[in-house]
């Protein structure tokens, strides 16, 4: 792959492949337009803020700034009316990449962290592109790396999605509550993870960020061979993170394994759901544009569905 | 445990290689790292932990199975021998040969041998073993190696020294059998015996086992004074119409100083009928001879006795006589008026001392009824035989008699008869050249000329030939004289159960002058007792010797009185009564049917049941051989008995050891077992694959094995 041979010569810019970004670029200000609706450029912030688009009244309570108040209105009514408007600003896109070992395997060419890699990068020139504050949480079973969201070129993003390695096991529920109280602005949260807990602890886990306000967006990274476990022969399995063995005999398992993740999938989509979360699953041996083209369709099939 | 084949255990490597593929597979065997496991672990894997148990299972039967089959193939067995060489003082086979002749009554050395043998079999280990044998002229094993000494005590009572003589040879080689036979690795030789001179006769190819002590036990001390009836010789007479004998016996005295007073008794039908008193010297020898005893009646028994010394078996002699039956002789001549030719053979067979021949002459051509009715010896005196007298005479040979053919001038035959003769006659011929012919060759081999064998014992030479028919002899026929120019003057034919000679010429003084001279007398006498098959009868046997009871013969020559054996000559069963009171029964039956001799004093044999009045009787009679007390050195027979195996004692070492390995192994055939039991493993094994294939069918969600 043309990104993995640019790794070494390039350390930073290996991941900003044109052909891609190209792709992505035509449908970037429509996506994040669709999702956030506020955006700088196509971006929408979430949040009400001052800007020249009038948003609504509301009633004026003790503390609020008195600069603000619609003196017009006040003439008119006799009320104190604060006027609210729409702000046009940057938002905080904050990448949570799961750097646990589960995350380096691959069955081809590309790990699922070397898919999170690129996928982290993409998103990431995207959103800075945009004049979006980027930021980027590395977690396993615990905080690895946190760069706070920034206008700030992302070149340190980049530098530090180099230097990820998945080296431990990983648990969801605590880094990610961790980055929940380090992520104290409302903004877009990308968590790029395989998702190997039971759906309610995923969703215990992600639960926080959604609740705090964030617009989540759940990729989960997932190899062919973990969907359709196509192995040959009698093989020991290790795990990769406890590093547990059990024999197995792939042809005889692979109806019982495939209906269990299918379960697995459907629960985890259906949660995510139920709780206003972005879900999109992502297949390592696909294009990694086409996996952004994919998700940024079904959101704006979301949008025309609203 | 050891292995007769321990090659074979190298296949032992063969067991490794199923598991060393396995363990082979298992290093290769794909090891594929998954991100995590948390779907696989929700798939039930019970079935297969305790499938992966069974397939270890099976995977150790059939390691076990093959095993086995390596350690069947290299024979296993249990050493014994290596256990016995890891202790102190193993087990050893213990062989006691026991002298039981009757040499060992003396000094009551028979009572000093139990004494010997029951020490050596005190002195045994809780695991030795022990043999005791018997031995005179051949050995009886009595016991064979066992560790009961009750077993060995209870047949040491029951030794008794026997009537036989000594001989060590069969005994060292039973000795020397039990030995190689025995699974110990030790092994001890006891002799007790008085070590007779005449017992061994030097390197007698005796080879003990060189593993094996070999323990001579002399018993007794100086050989003792003896004195024995060495023989007894009953010449007869007929005295007065009543035929008589004359028993003299002869003494010999071995050791001893001085001059001894013997008194020795005469035992007619167990009855003492004279004492005679005789003077011995010092290793003298002396002869008594009794009064003639008249024998009327047959199987009289005999003894000649003297009082009991160191050596009792010797100091009897027993005999059987019965009285002698007169041979019938038929003497035909020729017919004439001139002299008589047969004066000369009638007056020859007419003088004995016991009168054995009754003769009765005729003169005349041809054969009457008269001359072969009732008559044992029939003789053709220059007679004409005719074709009906050819016929009787054939009669008259196949039924058993004898016939002298004497050819003179008148003698013919009929050329019907041909085959009766030993030879075809032809005419007469003179021996004029210078004084007549001689007798050039004559077969002292033959019985009839046996006598004349030794050197003054008759001159044939004396006797002149001047005439004789020319005979040529025929191919069954033997030439028992010639005439020094190489004519046939006897010869002998057997047909039939007869026998028919050829005297080529005249039997008086006519064609020669052998009737003048001494040889004349016993010459025709022995001609007429072969013709009639006599035999002189033996007044006892020897301890050892075995007679056939179905040979007709033999019977005759043990002195068996025709009439007195009732049912014995035509088969029908007997008993025999021993010396010592045990009835040993003769079975019925044509064929040989052999009795052994084997005790001193009178056998008597009868129909089971009967009563006969004089039973036929046979004398036994002790072996003085055995008398002769001189001893040699023991160590004259260790050393030659280690002298014969080749005087190295570790040379049949190893040859012994192997055959008592392959003994042993072939004893307990351990193979057998462990064979079964690796092809039991492997229908097991068998069994037990098939039902987890099976279940492993029917458990769908199950996952694989490893082993």
């Amino acid at each position: 792959m043309a990104t993995v041979n640019a790794r070494r010569s390039a350390r930073g810019a290996r991941f900003l492949d044109p052909a891609v970004l190209a792709r992505i670029g035509s449908l970037e200000l429509l996506a994040k337009s669709v999702v956030d609706g506020f955006l700088t450029g196509l971006h929408r912030s979430p949040y009400l803020g001052f800007s020249t688009d009038f948003a609504e009244h509301r009633a004026y309570m003790p503390g609020d700034d008195v600069r603000r108040i619609d003196w017009r209105l006040f003439a008119r009514t006799d009320r104190h009316y604060i006027k609210l408007f729409e702000a046009e600003t940057n938002a905080n896109f904050v990448v949570l990449l799961d750097s646990s070992r589960s995350m380096d395997y691959g069955s081809h060419e590309v790990t699922k962290l070397d898919y999170a890699r690129y996928l982290a990068a993409c998103l990431g020139y995207l959103s800075n592109k945009q004049r979006d504050r980027v930021g980027l949480v590395t977690f396993d079973h615990e905080l690895v790396e946190y760069l706070p969201p920034s206008l700030r070129p992302i070149d340190t993003m980049l530098h530090l999605l180099d230097a990820v390695d998945a080296g431990r096991p990983g648990r969801l529920g605590p880094p990610l509550m961790r980055a929940t109280e380090l992520l104290g602005r409302k903004g877009i949260v990308a968590l790029l993870s395989d998702l190997y807990e039971e759906p309610d602890a995923v969703l215990e886990a992600v639960g926080p960020l959604r609740a705090r306000g964030h617009d989540v967006i759940v990729f989960q990274l997932l190899d062919p061979m973990e969907l359709t476990f196509s192995f040959e022969g009698a093989s020991g399995f290790e795990d990769l993170e406890t590093g547990e063995q059990i024999p197995v005999v792939p042809e005889r398992l692979r109806p019982a394994y495939r209906r269990l993740m299918d379960e697995h999938l459907a629960t985890v989509a259906k949660r995510f759901s139920d709780n206003r979360i972005d879900y999109a699953l992502l297949d390592t041996s696909k294009p990694l544009d086409d996996a952004l083209f994919r998700y940024l369709l079904a959101r704006e099939r979301m949008r025309s569905s609203r | 445990m050891s292995f007769l084949v321990p090659l074979f255990l190298l296949g032992l490597a063969g067991v490794a290689v199923p598991i060393v593929i396995h363990l082979t597979k298992r290093q290769r065997k794909n090891v594929v790292r998954f991100p995590s496991l948390m779907f696989l672990e929700k798939i039930p894997y019970q079935e297969q932990r305790r499938r992966r148990v069974q397939h270890w299972f099976l995977l150790l039967l059939r390691a076990i199975a093959l095993a086995l089959l390596v350690f069947a193939f290299a024979r296993p067995f249990m050493d014994r021998s290596d256990l016995v060489a890891g202790t102190t003082s193993g087990p050893r086979e213990v062989v006691v040969l026991v002298d039981r002749s009757y040499s060992m009554e003396v000094e009551d050395r028979m009572e000093a041998a139990r004494t010997e043998a029951m020490r050596v079999f005190d002195q045994l280990g809780p695991l030795d073993r022990a043999s005791l044998v018997a031995f005179d002229r051949s050995a009886t094993v009595l016991v064979r190696s066992t560790a009961d000494r009750g077993r060995l005590r209870s047949a040491l009572d029951t030794l008794r020294s026997g009537s036989d003589v000594t001989r060590f040879s069969p005994a060292l080689r039973v000795a020397q059998t039990i030995l190689e036979e025995s699974e110990l690795s030790a092994g001890a030789v006891y002799l007790l015996t008085d070590f007779q001179r005449t017992g061994w006769a030097g390197d007698e190819g005796v080879r003990l086992p060189t593993s094996a002590e070999f323990i001579p036990v002399a018993l007794g001390t100086a050989a003792p004074e003896n004195i024995q009836v060495s023989g007894v010789s009953l010449p007869r007479s007929v005295d007065g119409g009543r035929e008589r004998i004359t028993p003299t016996a002869r003494l010999v005295r071995r050791g001893g100083d001085g001059r001894v007073e013997v008194p020795v008794t005469l035992e007619i039908d167990g009855q003492p009928v004279q004492t005679v008193q005789v003077g011995l010297d010092g290793d003298g020898a002396t002869a008594v001879t009794f009064q003639p005893v008249t024998v009327s009646r047959p199987h009289t028994r005999g003894s000649v006795r003297i009082p009991p010394d160191a050596v009792p078996a010797d100091d009897e002699r027993h005999f059987v006589v019965s009285p002698g039956s007169a041979l019938t002789v038929r003497v035909v001549g020729a017919p004439g008026g001139g002299p008589d030719p047969n004066l000369y053979l009638q007056r020859a067979l007419g003088i004995s001392s016991d009168g054995r021949f009754r003769v009765t002459t005729r003169r005349g051509n041809g054969l009457v009824a008269a001359d072969t009715e009732g008559v044992d010896v029939l003789v053709l005196n220059d007679v004409r035989i005719d074709g009906s007298a050819a016929e009787r005479l054939r009669a008259f040979v196949d039924g058993g008699g004898g016939v002298l053919v004497a050819m003179g001038e008148n003698a013919a035959w009929p050329a019907s008869a041909q085959d009766l003769l030993p030879g075809t006659p032809g005419a007469a011929r003179d021996h004029d050249t210078g004084r007549g012919s001689r007798l050039g060759h004559l077969a002292y081999e033959h019985p009839v000329f046996e006598v004349f064998s030794g050197p003054r014992s008759g001159d044939f030479g004396g006797a002149r030939f001047f005439r004789a028919r020319d005979v040529t002899p025929s191919d069954s026929a033997d030439v028992l004289a010639r005439f020094d120019d190489g004519s046939v003057a006897l010869a002998e034919f057997v047909t039939g159960r007869g026998r028919v000679m050829l005297w080529t010429t005249t039997l008086d003084a006519y064609w020669n002058d052998l009737a003048l001279q001494p040889v004349y007398l016993p010459f025709t006498h022995r001609i007429a007792e072969h013709l009639a098959g006599r035999t002189e009868a033996t007044p006892s046997f020897t301890v050892g010797q075995v007679i056939d009871l179905a040979d007709e013969r033999a019977l005759e020559a043990a002195g068996l009185v025709a009439g007195a054996g009732e049912g014995l000559q035509e088969g029908a069963e007997q008993v025999a009564l021993t010396p010592s009171g045990e009835g040993v029964r003769i079975p019925e039956g044509a064929e040989a049917r052999f009795l052994s001799l084997d005790q001193r004093g009178f056998y008597t044999i009868r129909p089971p049941g009967g009563i006969a009045d004089r039973p036929f009787t046979l004398a036994v009679n002790v072996d003085v051989e055995e008398s002769g007390l001189e001893t040699i050195d023991p160590e004259d027979v260790v050393l030659q008995v280690r002298a014969a195996a080749g005087g190295s004692m570790g040379s049949g070492a190893d040859g012994a050891q192997a055959l008592r390995r392959e003994d042993q192994e072939r004893r307990q055939s351990l193979w057998r077992w462990i064979l079964a039991a690796a092809l039991g493993l492997l229908i097991l094994e068998t069994v037990l694959s098939n039902r987890a294939s099976r279940s492993t069918t029917l458990a769908s969600p199950g996952t694989g094995s490893l082993g």
